[in-house]
C-alpha cells in the first residue's frame, strides 16, 4: 500500500513536471529545453562572465528555483540536513566531466527526455549511451566503489548554496546590469538559446515547483535506470516515463492549438542538437557513468544541494566550471556537430571517471 | 523484527549484507524507503531478534525498526 502510494506520487510528479517543461517552451524557453540543468548552468556561467560565448548567457531562474524549492520543502518537512565531507574534490571533478559529456550531447538527462518528447530521434542514441554509462557505474558499485562517509555540518555550511541562490536572484531582479545577457543584433538576430526564455517569475515558479516535487519524490534520471539494473526496482524509472509521456502529449496539444511547432519527428534540423550519433552516445555515456559515481543526475545534485548537502553543492560548482571550460576551450558541441576538442575532452573524461572508479574501490571492515 | 540499516554508500550496504549472510540473518538489499529518508541510496532490510545483532560497518549510517506506520530510528552514526 505504502509502495503503491509512493509510485503514484512519482508518476503524478513526473506528469506535472513534463507539462511544466513543455509549457516553459510555449512561454519562451528554447525548443525541447523547457528544462535542461546542464544548459541552464551553462547559461548562468555565461551570465556571470565565466565564459564569453555570447549566445548562451542568461541567469536562468529555473536553477535558482529548483535549489530554493528543495530548500524550502526540506525545511518544512524537517528534512533539511547539512552534511558533507564525502570526497568533495573527487565529486567536483566528476561534476566537471559530467558537464563535458552533457555539452557534447547538448543536454542533461532531463533534456534528453524532453528532446525525445519533442520528436528528436538523436536523443535515442544519447539514451543508449546514457544507459551504457549507468551500466559502467553499476559495475563499479558492485565491485565496492565508495566515496566514503558524509559528516554532519553546521547549518551555516549547509545553507551556503541556498544563500547563493538567493543572492543570484537578487542580482537578477535588482541589478541585472551586473550580469551578461545574450542580445540580438541587426547582423545576428538569432544569436543563440540564451536569448530565449520565459518571463523571470514564470521560470522561477516553475523551478520552485519542480525542485519541491523532485525533493519529495527523489526523482532522479540516473537513479531510475540504476535501481532497475541493481534491484529490478522500477519506481524511479516511472517518473522518467511520466515526464516523457506528459511532455509528448503537451507538445502535440500545443502544436495543434498554437501557431508554433513543438513536435517534429526525425533526426534532421532538431533544435539545439546535432546528428553525430556516436558522439551523442559517448557524451551521454560519460554523463551516466559520472553520475552513478556521484549518486545522482544533475537535477538530483541541485535538489540535494538545496537540502543542505555540501558535497552536491560542490558537484554543482564542478558542473559550473565544466560549462565555463567547455565554452572557453571549444569543447561544447553546436548544431553543426561536435568539435575535435570536445571529442578529446570526452575521451579524457571517460578515462578520468574510470580512474576515479578504480581508485575508490574499498575493502570493508566491521566496526568494533 | 524487521530492521532497515542505511549506509553512506552502496558499498556499505553490500558489506553489511555479506556480514548478515555470514551470521545467518535473512537480509536483502533494496533502495532506502522514502518514508525513512530523503536520500536515495541502498539499504539492507534485515530480519533479526535484536538490533544489536545487525552488523555495523565503517559506512553504517542508521538502523531503524520497521513499524506498521513508519520507522523508529534506533541508532545513528551521523
Amino acid at each position: 500500500m505504502k509502495v503503491a502510494k509512493e509510485k503514484w506520487m512519482i508518476i503524478i510528479a513526473g506528469l506535472v513536471i513534463g507539462v511544466i517543461a513543455s509549457a516553459l517552451v510555449l512561454l519562451g524557453n528554447p525548443k525541447n529545453m523547457g528544462f535542461c540543468i546542464a544548459c541552464f548552468i551553462r547559461d548562468t556561467a555565461g551570465a556571470l562572465g565565466l565564459h564569453s560565448a555570447k549566445g548562451v548567457m542568461y541567469l536562468r531562474p529555473e536553477i535558482i528555483g529548483i535549489i530554493l524549492g528543495s530548500f524550502l520543502l526540506s525545511l518544512a518537512k524537517k528534512e533539511f540536513s547539512p552534511r558533507g565531507g564525502s570526497s568533495p574534490m573527487t565529486r567536483l571533478v566528476l561534476g566537471f566531466f559530467a558537464m563535458i559529456g552533457c555539452l557534447m550531447f547538448l543536454g542533461c538527462p532531463f533534456r534528453m527526455i524532453l528532446r525525445l518528447a519533442g520528436g528528436d530521434l538523436n536523443a535515442i542514441l544519447g539514451l543508449v549511451g546514457f544507459a551504457a554509462g549507468i551500466g559502467c557505474g553499476v559495475l563499479y558499485l558492485k565491485r565496492g566503489y565508495s566515496l566514503k562517509r558524509t559528516y554532519r555540518l553546521p547549518v551555516s555550511e549547509g545553507s551556503a548554496m541556498p544563500a547563493i541562490a538567493v543572492v543570484l536572484l537578487i542580482l537578477l531582479l535588482a541589478v541585472p546590469s551586473l550580469l551578461k545577457f545574450t542580445a540580438a543584433t541587426e547582423e545576428n538576430p538569432n544569436p543563440g538559446p540564451g536569448l530565449l526564455h520565459a518571463a523571470t517569475w514564470i521560470s522561477l515558479l516553475a523551478g520552485l515547483i519542480v525542485g519541491g516535487l523532485a525533493q519529495r519524490t527523489r526523482l532522479c534520471m540516473v537513479g531510475g535506470i540504476r535501481d532497475a539494473i541493481l534491484f529490478k526496482e522500477f519506481k524511479l524509472l516511472l517518473g522518467f516515463v511520466a515526464i516523457f509521456a506528459a511532455a509528448l502529449a503537451a507538445n502535440l496539444v500545443f502544436t495543434a492549438a498554437f501557431s508554433g511547432t513543438y513536435f517534429t519527428l526525425g533526426f534532421e534540423a532538431q533544435p539545439v542538437a546535432h546528428m553525430d550519433g556516436v558522439w551523442n552516445a559517448l557524451g551521454m555515456l560519460l554523463v551516466g557513468f559520472a553520475c552513478v559515481l556521484l549518486g545522482g543526475c544533475p537535477l538530483r545534485q541541485l535538489v540535494l544541494a538545496g537540502e543542505g548537502n555540501t558535497d552536491s553543492a560542490l558537484t554543482v560548482v564542478g558542473l559550473l566550471l565544466g560549462a565555463a571550460f567547455a565554452h572557453n576551450f571549444g569543447l561544447a558541441s553546436s548544431g553543426a556537430g561536435p568539435t575535435d576538442n570536445g571529442k578529446i575532452a570526452v575521451i579524457i573524461g571517460i578515462i578520468v571517471v574510470t580512474a576515479i572508479g578504480e581508485f575508490n574501490i574499498r575493502s570493508g571492515k566491521a566496526k568494533g | 523484527m524487521i530492521y532497515i540499516a542505511t549506509f553512506f554508500s552502496h558499498f556499505g550496504a553490500m558489506h553489511c549484507k555479506k556480514l548478515c549472510d555470514r551470521a545467518g540473518l535473512p537480509a536483502k538489499m533494496m533502495p532506502v524507503p522514502r518514508k525513512l529518508s530523503s536520500s536515495c541510496g541502498t539499504c539492507v532490510r534485515v530480519e533479526a531478534q535484536d538490533a544489536e545483532q545487525i552488523p555495523r560497518t565503517e559506512e553504517s549510517e542508521q538502523i531503524a525498526l520497521e513499524e506498521e506506520d513508519g520507522y523508529q530510528i534506533l541508532w545513528s552514526n551521523l
